[in-house]
């Protein structure tokens, strides 16, 4: 069994690490700046590498006085808290975009509305890819890197192992719900999966909800409530009980988390799943994807909801920067991730250093950081180092602007994800769940944290 | 002078285990993001922690596993040690082959063992079905999460467990089995009558020890199952994990755990009392 150390174990390692360093990374007073960044790739991945570095020189040589100093960690919510306490958490940390609104709501990562105004595009970024990095009173938290939308990722191999048309991938959940069958019966894999634990089963019900019309959740007298026990998460819910158990078309496997889904889809064993574009990267660079020409991605299928969900990394700076590191912080933010998605000469030639490396991925959609003509330069821009096949993506490309795009729950989004994760599992491993009784415990559940939250 | 030897043990227990200990009992009283200063918040997290309906949950899981651990994982290594101390040839293979699990780390054991539970095509369901037996969902029910778990822990943690039966069986003086040999008492009467009793302080050590270690189970439920199906294998342990690392409620997380070690002491001191007459027999 485990032997775990004392009781108090898991506080200590917070508490622990904030004992021995109480310093505020302040950095030096006079002098070099250094900036500590994550986003830095692993070594393994040696052009990635170097084209950080040489944009790190780059940096360096534009803004005198700011070392550049990467770090290939990511943001890990084991680790943030101890690295964050003791003041040793980079100065610019990568964060998947389910996790801004948790760390903005406990004052774990700095407004950088100000430093970012002083750019002279900033008015122009795309508003929706900034609302998910954006408190309620329109303060920004972080700059995007490649922003998606939600769509429906397949495998264009399976389905026309299946008789169906890879470039036509389904628009509706009732069509869905038939392409999952014929894959099943004609291929024998997994025609859709849904995931179910790391809190990714109620981020994914989420999209789902929004997809028929519903919402997470809605305010009651200036309180924040559950909106969800009603009629599109039932539907939603439904229609995964139908494709699980009257279907079988949903695989063996049911405790899944975003991980699994992507490396069995890599594998070949997955028809469709809920992704972005974004999750291509994962599939080639992360899980070895061989046919990389089997991965199709269309816009999020609708049924009465015509919404889905922002998706992708963004970068923030937490709490213990100086001002005078946010200060530098926003300027290679805005260098690294923005001008790149602004101006056409930066991003040639950073999609030509990427371009470089036969396992990287060059060119893969994103929604526009700023707006579709200023996309439409930079995707010309970028066009001749582009290795991956663009008419896969062409389906989300062209539906996902006839999308609403929206943002997660407002209010403690995480512990609603929680909440319905044992929702979904109910659903995909109880073939007598009560799809109802589910989501009015759920609602009561949600509601009973909410209430005790600091909204 | 003698006091002056204890300073390198007194200053690195102090730094690594006490201080942690009290600030965790502190925080358990605070409201933190671990920047800004703490606020104090009297009860609150307390109050918050019993309002959690998953708190309930999360105790009457943790008391199951604590329970199959007990039916399970605690006689299979003393029956296995009683029999293995009676191989004559090759006891050192099976020594290290009940040993090897150990040794294996934790995560890729499981990580292996969750392949063993596939419900599609895992080893257990494919050993079974030619037996005619399953499928079983193994992890993927509400009904048989919990005990899967159980029976890949006792296989993981078995081999130590073992290893001190084995050594405490060979202190046992082999002329009360010859006498009770000739005495004419079967096998069975002399497990119950010679064997048990005098493993008896070694029994009630690692029952001790099983209980503490049960009750804080996390990395099974944590990697098989991240506490589902349902929340049916969410740990207490997995439950503070949770407010501290994914609700980034450090509060809430510390009284758990402060809870839960007055609880383990409280376990600890009743048993150890309880079972004082053993240790002296």
């Amino acid at each position: 069994m485990k032997k775990t150390t004392a009781a108090l174990g898991v506080a200590a390692l917070a508490t622990a690490l904030a004992a021995c360093g109480s310093s505020s990374g302040s950095g030096q007073e006079s002098g070099t700046i250094t900036l500590r960044v994550q986003g830095m790739p692993p070594a393994t991945d040696k052009p990635g590498l170097a084209a950080f570095e040489k944009m790190a020189a780059d940096f360096e040589k534009q803004n005198p006085g700011i070392a550049v100093e990467g770090s290939s960690a990511d943001y890990d919510p084991l680790t943030f808290s101890a690295k964050l306490a003791g003041g040793k958490v980079e100065d610019v940390i990568k964060v998947p975009l389910t996790e801004p609104q948790g760390l903005i709501a406990r004052k774990q990562v700095k407004p950088l509305t100000a430093e970012l105004a002083r750019w002279p595009h900033y008015k122009e970024f795309n508003p929706q890819v900034l609302r998910p990095l954006s408190d309620s009173a329109g303060q920004v938290y972080g700059v995007p890197q490649s922003p998606f939308a939600m769509g429906l990722v397949y495998n264009r191999d399976l389905f026309e192992k299946a008789g169906l048309d890879p470039d036509r991938p389904p628009a509706t959940w009732d069509e869905v719900r038939d392409h999952a069958r014929r894959i099943a019966e004609k291929t024998g894999k997994a025609g859709f999966v849904h995931e179910s634990k790391n809190n990714q089963g109620g981020w994914q019900l989420t999209k789902l909800t929004y997809a028929f019309g519903g919402d997470m959740e809605k305010q009651d007298g200036g309180s924040w409530v559950a909106a969800f026990n009603a009629e599109p998460a039932r539907q939603a819910l439904t229609l995964l009980k139908e494709m699980r158990w009257s279907d079988d078309s949903m695989g063996d496997n049911q405790l899944i988390d975003q991980n699994d889904v992507i490396k069995r889809f890599a594998a070949g064993e997955i028809g469709m799943y809920l992704g972005t574009p974004g999750t291509y990267r994962l599939a080639k660079m992360t899980y070895g994807m061989k046919d990389t020409d089997a991965f199709g991605v269309g816009p999020m299928p609708q049924a009465g909801g015509n919404a889905t969900m922002t998706g992708g990394d963004v970068y923030m700076v937490p709490r213990s920067a100086s001002a005078e590191k946010t200060a530098a912080a926003v300027k290679w933010l805005l260098f690294a991730y923005a001008q790149p998605q602004y101006d056409t000469g930066a991003a040639a030639e950073r999609a030509k250093a990427l371009a470089a490396d036969p396992n990287a991925a060059v060119g893969v959609p994103t929604l526009p950081m700023f707006d579709e003509a200023q996309q439409a330069k930079i995707d010309e821009a970028v066009k001749p180092y582009v290795n991956v096949k663009l008419e896969h993506f062409r389906p989300w490309v062209e539906g996902t602007p006839e999308l609403e795009l929206r943002a997660e729950p407002p209010v403690q989004a995480q512990a609603v994800y929680a909440v319905l994760d044992s929702v979904v599992q109910a659903v995909l491993t109880d073939k007598d769940a009560d799809v109802s009784a589910l989501l009015a415990q759920a609602e009561t559940d949600v509601n009973t944290k909410l209430a005790a939250s600091r909204q | 002078m003698a006091f002056l030897f204890l300073i390198p043990a007194f200053v690195a227990f102090g730094a690594f285990s006490y201080w942690p200990m009290i600030r965790g009992l502190l925080i358990s009283f605070q409201e933190t993001n671990l920047v800004d200063p703490a606020t104090w918040v009297g009860l609150d997290n307390f109050t918050a922690l019993l309002r959690d309906p998953l708190l309930s949950t999360a105790i009457a899981n943790t008391l199951l596993f604590v329970g199959l651990g007990l039916l399970i994982g605690f006689p299979a290594p003393l029956i296995l040690a009683t029999v293995m101390s009676t191989v004559r040839k090759g006891a050192g293979i099976y020594r290290f082959l009940v040993y090897l699990p150990v040794v294996i780390p934790p995560v890729v054991a499981i990580l292996l063992w969750k392949w063993f539970y596939d419900p599609g095509h895992g080893l257990f369901n494919e050993l079974l079905g030619l037996a005619g037996l399953g499928p079983f969902p193994w992890l993927e029910s509400p009904r048989t999460a919990m005990l899967s778990l159980v029976i890949q822990s006792t296989w993981a943690w078995m081999g130590s467990t073992v290893l001190i039966y084995l050594a405490a069986l060979v202190t046992i003086p082999a002329e009360l089995y010859e006498a009770a040999q000739m005495d004419g008492a079967s096998i069975a009467r002399r497990l119950w009558h010679i064997t048990l009793p005098q493993l008896r302080p070694t029994i009630g050590l690692l029952l001790l020890l099983q209980l503490v270690s049960t009750t804080q189970v996390f990395t099974e439920p944590y990697v098989f199952t991240d506490g589902g199906p349902e929340n049916s294998t969410l740990t207490v342990l997995l439950l503070i994990f949770r407010y501290a690392f994914r609700d980034g409620d450090y509060g809430q997380a510390a009284a758990l755990a402060f809870l839960l070690a007055i609880f383990l002491g409280l376990l600890s001191t009743i048993y150890l009392r309880a079972t004082r007459s053993w240790s002296s027999a």
